[in-house]
């Protein structure tokens, strides 16, 4: 009996470990994917209506949706803080409270931060400028992790499903 | 620009939101008293940090007590320089470049950023400026009542009507002042001369009378007052008169050729005008030429003098515009 609930356990462990991985690949994706509409909209917001930064990341994480709005929204609080954050401060702040449940890579993350410290420091032309190029490497990083996802995340779930029985046969 | 709140003990809340903390922390402790009477604050890269007060500058020690001695000063850093210029557009240089090109950001409560930095030119136009290096705030305070001893000569009791004035000083006097509280007076009316209220159409170019923020009035500058704000001067005085339909027009600093032909438009149109000139004298006046050809038009019915003999806003003397009279000296 115990020897049965603890075969049940390691399979079920092994599952939930693959499917984790899995999602990992997938939220990764999902990420880069809002992160690009976002900086499109914040593109527009500076672009069109010279919005200042504070009401123009409000705008975005409200057309974003969870868990991307996090970031936008998270930053312009910041932003708001009498202890007075420059932008890059409070991107930065708000990238690290965010990054870890977008499961991004450092790679993209550097060309998050590498947008911050430029965010707001200059007309609109040169902001625009930045925003396509964060948007363009945020591109190529996309293309990866869907790549990477469509081998991975077949390849984390049958592995996590099977993984489990084989090791039990194994201890049997 | 800024959304932020913050508050302080006497110095106004919108002026702390734009300092950074390290000097925030400086100035937010000051007494009421002191802090009431704080006409402007200089922040200059490298250099120390000024207070002007009752019209002679103090420097501030990095404890936040005013000295008169520069070496005991706190002296403002690239990193003070650097977060201020955050703070004042709200992180966001794109949004003002407009207010860049002209030097200056209005805040709310009407208070005023003024900064110099490198100029960034376009066709030999200021397109922007860049590195910011020196800051002035400017408090914006009414004198409600300022324009009080002018007003009897301004308002042509029996008909009702306001005259056309010209309020003559030099830089620092209390023209503004003056001009905010005729126009607030004008636009609710003054029982004191029997004369009832009257639509004004104000032309803020540099949205310091109104101190707009955001296109809404800062400032008390009466009921009957429509502002049309940041807008040039010659060209937002035929928009008022076209669209509003005032019974007196208010303007500050004329003296360039197309504010002057605008001018005529509104006197032709039987409109009152109030407006603004720097200069110590008539003389003076008479050798720009802008102003020359004005004078020689002989439409403007009382100019008002000011000056500083016994403090800023004297009203030095008051002439009438068509015989030269000087109608009165008060106390002088």
């Amino acid at each position: 009996m115990l020897k049965m609930a603890g075969a049940i356990l390691v399979c079920l462990s092994s599952a939930l470990t693959g499917y984790m991985l899995a999602g990992g690949l997938t939220a990764r994706v999902r990420s880069l994917q809002a992160l690009l509409v976002g900086l499109q909209n914040l593109e527009t917001e500076i672009h069109y209506g010279a919005t200042p930064l504070p009401e123009a990341l409000r705008e975005v994480a409200r057309r974003c949706g969870p868990p991307t709005a996090a970031l936008f929204e998270t930053a312009a609080r910041y932003l708001g803080d009498p202890a007075g954050y420059t932008a890059g401060e409070a991107w930065q702040r708000a990238l690290e409270e965010w990054r870890g449940e977008a499961h991004l890579r450092a790679s993209e993350a550097a060309i998050l931060n590498g947008l911050g410290t430029c965010l707001g420091r200059s007309d609109r032309e040169d902001q625009v400028k930045h925003l396509r190029l964060a948007r363009e490497q945020l591109g190529l990083c996309l293309a990866r992790a869907e790549e990477e996802a469509a081998r991975g995340v077949k390849l984390w779930s049958y592995l996590g499903l099977t993984a489990g029985p084989a090791l039990v046969l194994l201890l049997l | 620009m800024t959304d932020r709140t913050v508050t302080g003990q006497g110095l106004p809340g919108p002026l702390l939101a734009v300092l950074p903390p390290s000097l925030r922390r400086l100035v937010a402790e000051w007494p009421v008293g002191l802090a009431m009477r704080v006409e402007e604050l200089r922040i200059r890269l490298g250099r120390p940090l000024m207070v002007g007060l009752n019209g002679r500058d103090w420097f501030v020690s990095p404890r936040g007590e005013l000295t008169p001695v520069a070496e005991e000063a706190y002296t403002v850093h690239a990193d003070d320089v650097a977060r201020m210029t955050q703070l004042i557009c709200q992180a966001s240089l794109y949004a003002v470049e407009e207010e860049l090109r002209s030097g200056f950001v209005t805040l709310p409560g009407g208070h005023r950023v003024g900064f110099v930095g490198r100029a960034v030119l376009e066709q030999g136009r200021v397109r922007t400026l860049k590195y910011l290096s020196g800051f002035n705030l400017r408090v914006a305070r009414e004198v409600r009542g300022a324009a009080d001893p002018v007003l009897p000569f301004v308002v042509d009791g029996p008909r009702r009507r306001v005259r056309h004035t010209m309020l003559v000083s030099p830089p620092g006097c209390g023209k503004t002042t003056m001009l905010r509280d005729l126009v607030r007076q004008l636009s609710d009316g003054v029982a004191a001369l029997d004369f009832p209220g009257v639509t004004v159409g104000l032309v803020d170019e540099r949205s310091e009378i109104a101190g707009c923020y955001r296109g809404v009035p800062q400032r008390d500058v009466g009921v009957r007052t429509d502002v049309l704000d940041g807008c040039p001067k010659a060209e937002g005085m035929l928009v008022l008169l076209r669209a509003m339909a005032p019974r007196v027009i208010a303007t500050d600093e004329i003296g360039r050729a197309e504010d002057v032909a605008a001018l005529e438009e509104v006197f032709h149109a039987g409109v009152s005008v109030l407006t603004t000139v720097h200069g110590a004298s008539l003389a003076e006046l008479a050798r720009r030429p802008a102003l020359r050809y004005l004078l020689g038009l002989r439409v403007v019915e009382r100019f008002v003098f000011l000056g500083r003999t016994r403090g800023v806003g004297t009203v030095e003397c008051i002439v009438d515009g068509h015989t030269l009279e000087v109608l009165e000296v008060p106390r002088c």
